[in-house]
């Protein structure tokens, strides 16, 4: 391809438009031409405004709210509350004889004045840590006096098992049955093949409603807001079937998860 | 540092920002950049991001709508992006260019695969008015708009930009922005010679540059 030819591909990369194999073409054009660099950062900065010209839509609460489940359950947020935890304070004295380079027996005296330190630190730890599981505890105490004062909510939990096909699977649906949603937590669901998805129903006795399409983190974890027209309380199961991309109208392939409501 | 391929192909890496990461930083999120935020939630901290989620969702809903034309589907798109974010964030690289421009892609990419899962693409020639309505397709009627005064004073600067182009430059543009066809697939859809497709998004571009600069947008 001749360069000016290439140089009008300039704009469609910069739009992210091109198809794979002209996008090496302009890419190996920018490392020879370094100048057209320069061009295309110019287009970039059009580029990058026009999702602003979308007129601004705000988004359902429970939108952010099926997010920040999802987000709440990954490994990675748990992770952090561990890293939080205070760190082993042993590298610092090391750090510290071989800053100084002490004798042996300058060493033996320090260790021990660092033992004695770390234990007084330890034991102010183990104090803190009593008075803060005292605190919990009567905080604890405090909520379930005023759980017995308070009328039962009506919403309750429903254990969701895998079938046969995929026995593994588990998870909850959180409802309350006079209300038209509920929270769909599912875990242990296999991975799908490219072109497949998982496709939740509600069952009243008479066709299966589709209530959404599952979609899977790498931990086979998943979370829905299933809505509906009717109440949840007027289904009688719910079940998840395998169906193809986009999912069906009625389940066509195996049911991996069903259970009654 | 770290570099890798993020799951829309692009190669990223994010700088060791540790000093503004602190547990003991008392700034709040929403006072912090977007850089430090995604810097954030490469440590897993779940308010980094949703402070970025209240900063960023309605326009990047706004741009999944247009793009999909369904909000339910649109919603889930939204979620699937920040849920990438959220999983991807330590393959961002700052050096390459703002947040919101690899938001912004993951979010157009998405949609864009959305849309061809759940339409069938122009094909063959198609009226100018289809093409039209493609490329300017409002938002859902039942679409709960911000109050005007709440619109962002960035969404009306480049609304205008758009605006002042050309209708057959934007309709360019748009369509191979939001909708990722291909200069090919624009030239059979329109019915309009290659080279013409490429002179209009050449001189759309270059226009709303120069409508921007006049403006002083900052993106």
């Amino acid at each position: 391809m001749e360069p000016r030819e290439i140089e009008e591909l300039l704009p469609f990369y910069a739009l992210d438009a091109l198809t794979d194999e002209e996008r090496e073409l302009v890419e190996t054009y920018l490392r020879e031409h370094p100048e057209a660099r320069q061009q295309l950062d110019e287009m970039g900065k059009a580029v990058s405004a026009l999702p602003y010209g979308a007129a601004p839509v705000e988004p359902a609460a429970r939108t952010k709210e099926a997010l920040m489940a999802r987000v709440a359950v990954d490994p990675r947020s748990r992770a952090l509350k561990q890293e939080q935890a205070p760190r082993p304070r042993e590298m610092r004295w090391i750090n510290i004889f071989q800053a100084f380079g002490l004798g042996a027996a300058t060493v033996a005296i320090l260790w021990a004045v660092v033992l004695n330190i770390q234990l007084s630190q330890m034991k102010n730890q183990v104090a803190l840590l009593n008075e803060a599981l005292v605190a919990q505890s009567n905080a604890l105490q405090e909520i379930n006096a005023r759980l017995a004062q308070t009328p039962v909510a009506e919403t309750v939990t429903i254990s969701l098992k895998g079938t046969d096909i995929q026995p593994q699977a588990q998870g909850q649906l959180i409802a309350d049955p006079n209300k038209n949603s509920a929270v769909l937590v599912i875990d242990g669901l296999d991975q799908l093949e490219p072109g497949k998805t998982y496709q939740v129903w509600l069952i009243d006795g008479g066709e299966p409603i589709s209530a959404g399409l599952l979609s899977l983190d790498s931990n086979g974890q998943a979370v829905l807001i299933v809505t509906s027209e009717l109440t949840i309380g007027e289904f009688n199961a719910l079940g998840i079937s395998v169906e193809p991309e986009g999912g069906s109208q009625q389940p066509t392939g195996d049911i991996v998860v069903l259970s009654d409501l | 540092m770290s570099r890798s391929k993020n799951a829309n192909g692009v190669s990223v890496r994010i700088k060791d920002e540790s000093s503004l990461l602190s547990s003991k930083d008392k700034t709040g999120p929403e006072q912090l950049s977007d850089e430090i935020l995604v810097a954030r939630i490469t440590r897993g901290d779940s308010s980094a991001l949703e402070a970025l989620y209240d900063r960023h969702a309605s326009t990047v809903l706004g741009v999944l709508l247009k793009v999909i034309g369904d909000r339910a589907l649109a919603e889930d798109v939204l979620q699937e992006t920040f849920w990438r974010v959220w999983k991807s964030a330590s393959t961002y690289e700052s050096e390459r260019g703002p947040f919101t421009g690899w938001l912004f892609r993951i979010a157009r990419n998405l949609a864009i695969d959305a849309h061809r899962r759940t339409n069938v693409r122009p094909q063959i020639l198609v009226t100018e008015n289809d093409v039209d309505a493609l490329a300017d397709r409002a938002p859902d009627p039942d679409t709960d708009v911000p109050e005007q005064a709440q619109v962002d004073f960035r969404n009306q600067q480049v609304r205008a930009a758009l605006a002042s182009l050309p209708r057959v430059q934007r309709q360019v543009i748009e369509l191979a922005y939001f909708y990722g066809m291909t200069r090919q697939e624009i030239s059979k859809a329109t019915g309009e010679a290659l080279g013409t497709i490429h002179t209009r998004a050449r001189l759309g571009l270059q226009k709303l540059r120069e409508e921007l600069d006049r403006e002083e947008f900052e993106g």
